[in-house]
């Protein structure tokens, strides 16, 4: 049997719209409005063997996104469980943290650490972080100085070189030039294909899709639709959107 | 409690990276950068001894060391208190990206602003020295009083940060109750000696109920060694704070997850 490295049972993800309450509501003791609920994620299950990797697709609204803040743990499912087994996460987001005022170098260490890396464990990776990212001397000079290509190319060099056992990445597998999109997703490439390391990837582009999931889950307007390999389920799903 | 201390353990390196971070990208643009630390209590301070001697006539001894330590006191509360209202929101770009603990997003903003209370307290010991303010054993009690103030705005600022996620207009009423704050807590006036000419009783209760006044107050014993500690208020005290914080963190680890999702 092989391992399970995330089981999601029964997840059930709202939002609430939760009004801001006012002054003048509170001091004329107004029963606050009926908070309205939005159910992103309707019951969602599927499991997730280590060293594999996992596709989400669904269009624009459908909660892909939501269900994997949710097993980043940015937030907890209102209903169902969401096990890691022990595993750590991280979600592969563009720039967590970044202060604009303070160099390339030095935000290194500022999203590595929200990330959940110790001081030591980036030190470590700091050099090829720096060379991946392509940016010479610009990594001591103030992000703000930094064109959107650049910002992208350092954020992803950060999250790409910094591993953990299971990535979350929602859209992100293509920053930056010509040049340096082909580096970043054969770098992903070679990230995704370690065999410790479970990927669930969350993208519209159906080539990236199938190159690189072993399964795709499909998820429409929070429910899910089809669970299976790539072959099986990516051409259902390019004709239902087409 | 386990998980606060385990949160603490495991994000004490970005903490600690964070508020260093803050202070540095806070001078990097200015002219003036990291002198701005001693500029700013140093500017308050003239403008209060200014209105305080020439306008109210206030008559306490090394009057500008004496303001100088309320002030510093006061400025590390209220800072940290407006920030933590829309703390939440002015770091969205964090919460809605990674999970962090978001008592920690008190504590990083608590250590930027104690950072530079430090740096005032420096000023202070300078203006004593030159003073020549006489000092006693009293000056042992800084310590605790320091812990006391940490702790003190450290509950405060958790509670005000949970609630300025879902209460749209709690900055302003905030904003009302420092300005009142500021005026009844003693800053540029000893509460002991002037409101004592009309009430002792009131003097008594102004100090003892109000946390900022009470820290004020026993900040200028220590320092300037005159008058008593008030040993068992400070005591009562921080057992509140620390019940509130115990309180706050319970109900922030609870409704945390619920901050990303307001729409």
């Amino acid at each position: 049997m092989s391992d399970i490295a995330i089981s999601v049972k029964d997840v059930k993800i709202r939002y609430r719209y939760l009004q801001k309450m006012s002054l003048k509501s509170l001091l004329r003791f107004k029963k606050p409005k009926k908070v309205k609920y939005f159910e992103a994620v309707k019951g969602v299950s599927f499991e997730v063997e280590k060293g594999s990797i996992l596709g989400i697709v669904g269009k624009n609204g459908s909660g892909k996104s939501t269900l994997l803040r949710a097993i980043a743990g940015i937030f907890c499912a209102d209903e169902g469980v969401i096990d890691l087994h022990g595993n750590n996460v991280s979600l592969l987001s563009i720039g967590v943290g970044f202060n604009s005022a303070l160099s390339g170098r030095e935000n290194i260490y500022l999203s590595g650490m929200l990330l959940g890396f110790d001081k030591k464990q980036i030190d470590e990776k700091l050099e090829e972080i720096i060379e991946f990212s392509e940016l010479g001397e610009f990594i001591d000079r103030p992000v703000r100085s930094y064109s959107s290509g650049m910002h992208s190319k350092l954020a992803f060099s950060i999250t790409a070189v910094l591993e953990t056992e299971i990535m979350l990445i929602d859209e992100v597998l293509s920053v930056g030039d010509a040049k340096f999109k082909k580096k970043s997703y054969e770098k992903m490439k070679n990230l995704i294909s370690d065999k410790n390391r479970t990927v669930i990837i969350v993208s519209h582009n159906a080539d990236t899709l199938r190159k690189l999931c072993d399964h795709i889950l499909w998820i429409h307007e929070g429910n899910m639709k089809m669970l299976g390999t790539t072959e099986e389920v990516l051409p259902l799903y390019e004709q239902f959107m087409s | 409690m386990k998980k606060f201390f385990a949160d603490i353990k495991k994000f004490k390196g970005y903490v600690a990276y964070a508020t260093r971070a803050e202070l540095k990208a806070e001078v990097a643009g200015s002219f003036l950068s990291w002198v701005w630390w001693i500029l700013d209590p140093l500017l308050y301070m003239l403008v209060y001894s200014f209105i305080a001697i020439l306008v109210f006539r206030s008559g306490e001894p090394y009057f500008p060391v004496f303001v100088f330590i309320g002030l510093n006191c006061w400025q590390f509360f209220a800072k940290s208190v407006k920030a933590s209202v829309k703390l939440v929101a002015s770091k969205r770009a964090v919460v809605t990206k990674v999970y962090i603990p978001k008592h920690l997003l008190v504590l990083e903003k608590l250590g930027v602003f104690a950072f530079k209370m430090l740096v005032s307290f420096g000023l202070t010991v300078i203006f004593m020295i030159a003073y020549r303010v006489p000092v006693n054993f009293n000056v042992l009690w800084v310590i605790p009083l320091l812990l006391l103030l940490f702790m003190v705005t450290y509950a405060v600022c958790l509670f005000l940060m949970h609630f300025g996620v879902f209460i749209e207009d709690l900055a302003n009423i905030i904003n009302v109750v420092l300005q009142l704050g500021f005026y009844v807590s003693g800053i540029f006036y000893s509460i002991e000696n002037r409101i004592s000419g009309y009430s002792v009783l009131l003097a008594k209760i102004l100090v003892n109920v109000n946390p900022q006044a009470l820290i004020i107050t026993d900040m200028r014993t220590a320092l300037m060694g005159s008058g008593e500690i008030h040993y068992i208020a400070l005591a009562v005290w921080f057992l509140v704070a620390t019940a509130v914080v115990w309180v706050a963190t319970n109900v922030i680890y609870k409704y945390e997850n619920s901050y990303v999702k307001i729409a």
